[in-house]
């Protein structure tokens, strides 16, 4: 069986695979962030009670918001997902059968672990029993779900693998005989716990900046996760990169020089975000950070074009010109921001007379 | 074609997309409604300056939250993993063709959310009119996802101009866009009245909550009335195709039309009493009580609508295997296995036949059926055919059964994949070779040098089928069968003999013997048995009776008959059920309950019922018989059009399609027909035609082509008969039959083997009723019974067959045969008397 032949036949798209292209990344990274910070944050929860040494105001403040990440980022999660269906939708469908019943059950593990973070947030001060137990729940199956969505970006690149199918049809594939499968989770993970403590880093700098003095002593733990979950991704990311294939490392053209361009650039500012992270500045890390990680979301992308290139290429699609809706979605898009941003500024009054 | 399939097995069937869909669906329904129930019930509260009725819809904005938000929010993202793991094809074509209206329901998602944490988090602590603002905003943006998830959902059921010109706006306002709308806008807020019971009914305080349970009574019953107004709206706006495949065709949408329509009145007799009755006792358990009541209204409407696209998943666009409709014809012609691009084995052998069979099964019955599951089982669908009989129901899929698509492979795939249904999957009908055991039977006595006088006798059918009515429950027999008799004296110029003769008979049966006296006239004794005797306990596909003839008291000639009755009706190859008698025939209960069942889903009647009440449901007393006398109703094809109609729409075109139901199949109970023609080659089709074209001659009967269920049935078959439709001459079952003439021009050897589409004219025409040229013998007297002409070889005696040339002549061939005169005459004959040819040697020798 050639795996090629496996391969669906794509549909149309209505507009040039660039523009698909531009939103999956842009939204991509909203998505990322959002998500790191919800498995960030469940994380450090978990460990913190765990190990009995937080400060009870940072699992509070985390009870308060972990619920919002997680509306966020599945609500962030959404968009891109629909645009990587528009351009790999033919790959990722099959991906997704491959291995269907881990896939759907992300979703009866996300309503469990949502709920769940809703009872640490409304039982907080009822239930301090409860902390540990739930906090492991949500950051279990959350790192559980981390791991599917992993499999299936790595199932989806292999078609190589997709043969294992005839034997196995019943969704109960993943891809452990992918090098990269395992450093490119813990890569995402530590990456979380990374941007969890950042996140909590400017928030107590945010609030510091308010005034609240009491939130500075907060910002040296937060970014200690920070800090130390970025070391330890330097390890990991160069496991990640080791297993990657040769054919990807050594791309040349404008390509190679693309990819290994924002590699070295991502690199590069990994490191400035954490010396910025062990000096506890932390506006200036988030700002390396934030280059670091739109880098990396652009060599994500070009490994995956590198990986798919032998099968298939997004400039192969066809395109039946359709404007229209592009236009008013974009209209929609800008109204939308907008609108939420108008919202915060008309809401903005009562929370500052709640936090005063 | 394109994906592979998930193997789901039990889970199949579309089980988790209804789990998934429908609670998704209801809370999602709520989560628009409930938004303005919201942002009214505030300002009700603020209105009336009640502090309780802002308490409580801030209590309801936090079960809001968590129940739209978490549950619904979630179930919706798993709606789409889950139609893109069922149907990916179909799911990469809506979003490719919709991605941009996706892109849009997320942008409003997206301020669904900040809206609606920021409307529960600063109640209380924002100025009223802005805090409404953000309710506002947060019910334009929920209403603003249905508006686009509307448009995408009914391009599924009816994608209108979309499938010729592309167009996204064309695909989006397709027809059913506006009624859909509002029929689900109404929906919505019923649905919100349903949950503010809910809520409501557990205020403490009994003034606030008799208030609030009326006004949620208010968002309940008002809406209902709308929806119900859409709903005729939308069922108008419904093109053709859809609204038949919804209100006629499709059998299984009864039940869900049925509750849908009685679950309206339900629901608003529930919200009148929450609002009139106070006590907690009552309202309470009511309140759950509607909730599921909606949750199940919400549930048949959207089943009835995925049902109105069958047999498609994107109507007239792709099927629900996911196989586009442009791209049928030409997998039809090189076969499923060869186009799937997820089958390891292209090409079929011996040794891979049946992992081909499952693979088809996989590719082509999986997208819609589980296996063994609670929805669209196959299992019990598969284990009451034979393979034969599966086959035929494939061939007819997406035409005879409108809601399947049409079998996407070639032949020999439908034979492969039937093979694999009724014999790997489930153990389906098997039919095996019944053994005979072979009997002597003595013809009568009768000395040629002798006798003064012969009796010839016949019956009018050379088999009757027996339904057997007071053990099956079902009466669909043939008429009983009519002795015929025809006493001759013999001499040089033989008389056939009338007056003063008594011709009696006696039929000896498990039951006891069953005599009587054949009425005589014009020289045939006849007389029509007043029921169908019963069939031997130690089957045998006939009954002996013995023909006495008597004058002045004394016995001048007695003969043995052959009564040829079966029982073997092949119904179980499609309706399951065992065999009723000794496991080899008879039709059984079983079987009769599931044709009564499907009956009752088709054509909406209660037979049922009746059947499960002990009563025989009598075919005859709807569908006309005239070879019973019986009227039947007259809007109703008669039983032969009917019964032939209907069923060929079905059976798979092949010669021994006959043998399906007739008890003439060489590997059944009854054994071969045991005619000459049947000796010689012949099939039933030579003179009936093809099952189709028989089909279509007796629908195309002047007074069948009248009755609405004809045009119908003319049309599924116009393709799949062997003469062209319209060339095929309507003729009247029992009275107008193939001509033995048409064949046998002028009584010669044949130049022709097709009798088909000649018809006898009138009573005399019938074969039964001709006489020889003579004018005196009938034709049966020499020659038997039809479908039983001598030399007749019937499976289970060599001379049963043959009794009464054995006994006149000593030979099975007609009586007279080989210039045999002499079984009457006493002198030798010149002259052909009885027709030309009728001194020649015969020509068809047995061994």
């Amino acid at each position: 069986m050639i795996p090629a032949h496996l391969i669906p036949t794509p549909d149309a798209l209505q507009v040039p695979w660039g523009w698909f292209q531009i939103l999956l990344s842009i939204t991509f990274l909203l998505h990322l962030l959002v998500m790191n910070i919800m498995l960030g944050w469940a994380i450090i929860a978990c460990i913190n009670h765990a190990l009995k040494e937080s400060s009870p105001a940072e699992s509070q403040l985390i009870s308060q918001k972990l619920p919002f990440t997680i509306a966020f980022a599945v609500n962030f999660g959404v968009a891109p997902l629909l645009f990587l269906q528009v351009l790999y939708g033919h790959f990722m469908y099959t991906s997704s059968v491959l291995m269907a019943v881990f896939w759907l059950s992300i979703v009866a593990l996300l309503i469990l672990a949502y709920y769940a973070a809703y009872i640490y947030n409304l039982q907080f001060a009822r239930m301090p029993g409860l902390h540990t137990l739930l906090t492991t729940v949500i950051a279990l199956f959350l790192l559980t779900i981390a791991f599917f969505f992993t499999n299936n970006m790595s199932l989806m690149v292999s078609p190589e693998s997709w043969v294992r199918y005839f034997d196995h049809p019943n969704g109960l594939l993943l891809n452990f005989g992918d090098p990269t499968l395992l450093p490119r989770y813990l890569h995402s993970v530590f990456a979380s716990v990374a941007v969890g403590g950042l996140a909590l880093g400017l928030y107590h700098d945010w609030q510091r900046r308010g005034g609240n003095t009491a939130a500075a002593a907060h910002i040296p733990s937060a970014m200690n996760w920070f800090s130390y979950a970025t070391i330890c991704n330097f390890g990991i990311g160069t496991w990640y990169y080791g297993g990657l294939p040769t054919s990807i490392r050594s791309v040349t053209g404008a390509a190679g020089a693309f990819l290994l361009g924002f590699l070295l650039a991502g690199i590069g500012a990994a490191i400035l975000s954490l010396i910025y992270g062990l000096q506890y500045r932390v506006r200036h890390a988030a700002g390396a950070v934030l280059g670091a990680i739109i880098c990396m979301v652009t060599v994500r992308e070009l490994v995956r074009r590198q990986t798919l290139a032998p099968w298939f290429s997004t400039s192969d699609l066809e395109v039946v010109p359709q404007y229209s809706p592009m236009i008013l979605f974009l209209l929609l898009f800008a109204a939308g921001l907008y609108l939420i941003w108008w919202m915060i500024k008309l809401v903005l009054p009562a929370d500052k007379e709640v936090q005063s | 074609m394109n994906y592979p399939v998930w193997q789901l097995d039990a889970f199949g069937g579309g089980l988790l997309i209804a789990l998934i869909a429908i609670v998704h669906v209801y809370v999602s329904h709520f989560a628009v409604g409930g938004g303005l129930f919201l942002v009214l019930t505030e300002m009700k509260g603020l209105r009336e300056g009640s502090s309780e009725i802002l308490a409580y819809t801030h209590k309801h904005a936090k079960f809001f939250l968590l129940l739209t938000m978490v549950f619904g929010g979630m179930t919706g993202v798993g709606i789409w993993f889950t139609i893109a793991l069922l149907s990916p094809a179909a799911t990469s074509s809506l979003i490719h063709t919709f991605v941009f209206g996706w892109a849009m329901e997320w942008v409003f998602f997206l301020a669904e959310i900040v809206s609606l944490l920021f409307y529960y988090y600063t109640f209380d602590r924002l100025e009223p009119k802005k805090h409404l603002l953000l309710g506002w905003i947060y019910f334009g943006c929920a209403w603003m996802s249905l508006f686009l998830i509307n448009g995408i959902i009914d391009f599924m059921l009816t994608p209108g101009s979309w499938l010729t010109d592309n167009n996204f706006w064309s695909g989006f306002f397709n027809p059913t866009f506006w009624p859909a709308l509002f029929f689900r806008t109404f929906m919505a807020l019923m649905i919100a009245g349903l949950f503010g019971f809910l809520t409501s009914v557990n205020i403490k305080e009994t003034t606030v909550r008799h208030t609030l349970v009326r006004y949620c009574g208010m968002w309940l019953l008002p809406p209902l009335i709308l929806l119900l107004g859409s709903a005729l709206w939308y069922k108008t706006a419904l093109p053709l195709p859809q609204q038949e495949m919804i209100f006629s065709r499709a059998p299984e949408m009864k039940p869900f039309l049925t509750l849908f329509i009685w679950l309206s009145p339900l629901i608003f007799a529930g919200g009148l009493t929450m609002a009139i009755l106070r006590p907690q006792a009552v309202r309470k358990p009511l309140a759950w009580l509607l909730l599921l009541l909606g949750f199940l209204y919400l549930g048949s409407f959207e089943f009835i609508r995925e049902g109105g696209r069958r047999p498609y998943i994107i109507h007239d666009y792709m099927y629900s295997t996911s196989i586009k409709k442009a791209d049928m014809g030409q997998i039809q012609k090189t076969g499923v296995l060869a186009s799937a691009r997820w089958v390891k084995n292209k090409t079929i052998t011996a040794e891979n036949r049946m992992d081909a069979g499952k693979k088809l099964f996989t590719l082509l019955c999986m997208p819609c059926h589980s296996a063994g599951g609670p929805l669209n089982d196959i299992l019990p669908l598969a284990r009451r055919f034979s393979p034969t009989g599966m086959r035929s129901f494939l061939a007819t899929m997406g035409t005879a059964n409108p809601y399947m698509p049409p079998f996407a492979g070639t032949v020999e795939e439908q034979g492969i994949l039937a093979d694999y249904l009724t014999t790997r999957l489930v153990p389906g009908i098997v039919s095996n070779m019944v053994k005979i055991s072979k009997e002597s039977i003595k013809p009568a006595l009768f000395d040629q040098e002798t006798a003064e006088y012969l009796i010839l006798a016949s019956s009018d059918k050379g088999m009757v089928l027996s339904s057997e009515p007071e053990q099956s429950g079902i009466d669909f027999s043939f008429a009983p069968p009519t002795l015929q008799a025809q006493v001759i004296m013999r001499g040089e110029t033989p008389s056939v003999l009338t007056n003063d003769i008594q011709v009696s008979y006696r039929i000896d049966t498990d039951q006891g013997p069953l005599l009587g006296k054949m009425i005589g006239a014009d020289g045939t004794f006849e007389t029509t048995l007043a029921k169908i005797p019963p069939i031997a306990k130690d089957f045998r596909p006939y009954l002996l009776a013995e023909i006495e003839a008597v004058k002045e008291g004394k016995v001048i000639a007695t003969t043995r008959l052959k009564i040829g009755i079966s029982n073997e009706i092949g119904c179980r190859n499609c309706h399951g059920g065992p065999w009723r008698q000794q496991g080899r025939t008879g039709l059984s209960r079983q079987t009769a309950a599931d044709i009564l069942a499907i009956h009752d889903k088709r054509s909406s009647t209660r037979l049922s019922q009746d059947f499960h009440a002990g009563k025989i449901v009598v075919c005859q007393n709807c569908h006309a018989d005239s070879s019973q006398g019986a009227a039947g109703q007259p809007e109703l094809l008669n039983l032969s059009a009917a019964m032939h109609g209907f069923h060929a729409t079905y059976l798979y075109k092949e010669n021994n399609s006959c043998t399906f139901c007739h008890a003439n199949s060489a590997q059944g109970a009854t054994g071969n027909m045991e005619d000459l023609h049947s000796t010689l080659g012949l099939e039933c089709t030579n003179c009936h035609g093809a099952l189709a074209d028989h089909a279509m001659s007796l629908l195309k009967e002047k007074g069948e082509t009248q009755k609405p269920g004809s045009a119908r049935l003319l049309a599924l078959l116009a393709d799949k008969g062997e003469v062209a439709q319209d060339t095929i001459k309507g003729r009247m079952p029992w009275s107008m039959e193939p001509d033995c003439l048409t064949c046998h021009v002028g009584f010669q050897p044949p130049d022709s083997s097709t009798a088909f589409n000649t018809w006898s004219t009138g009573k005399k025409g019938l074969f039964v009723h001709r006489h020889g040229e003579e004018g005196a013998l009938l034709c049966t007297s020499c020659h038997g019974s039809q479908h039983a002409l001598y030399p007749a070889d019937n499976a289970y005696s060599k001379e049963i067959g043959n009794l009464q040339p054995l006994q006149y002549q000593n030979s099975p061939y007609p009586l007279g045969a080989d210039r045999g005169c002499a079984v009457c005459h006493t002198v030798e004959m010149e002259e052909e008397l009885h027709h030309p040819g009728s001194l020649g040697t015969f020509r068809n020798r047995v061994e």
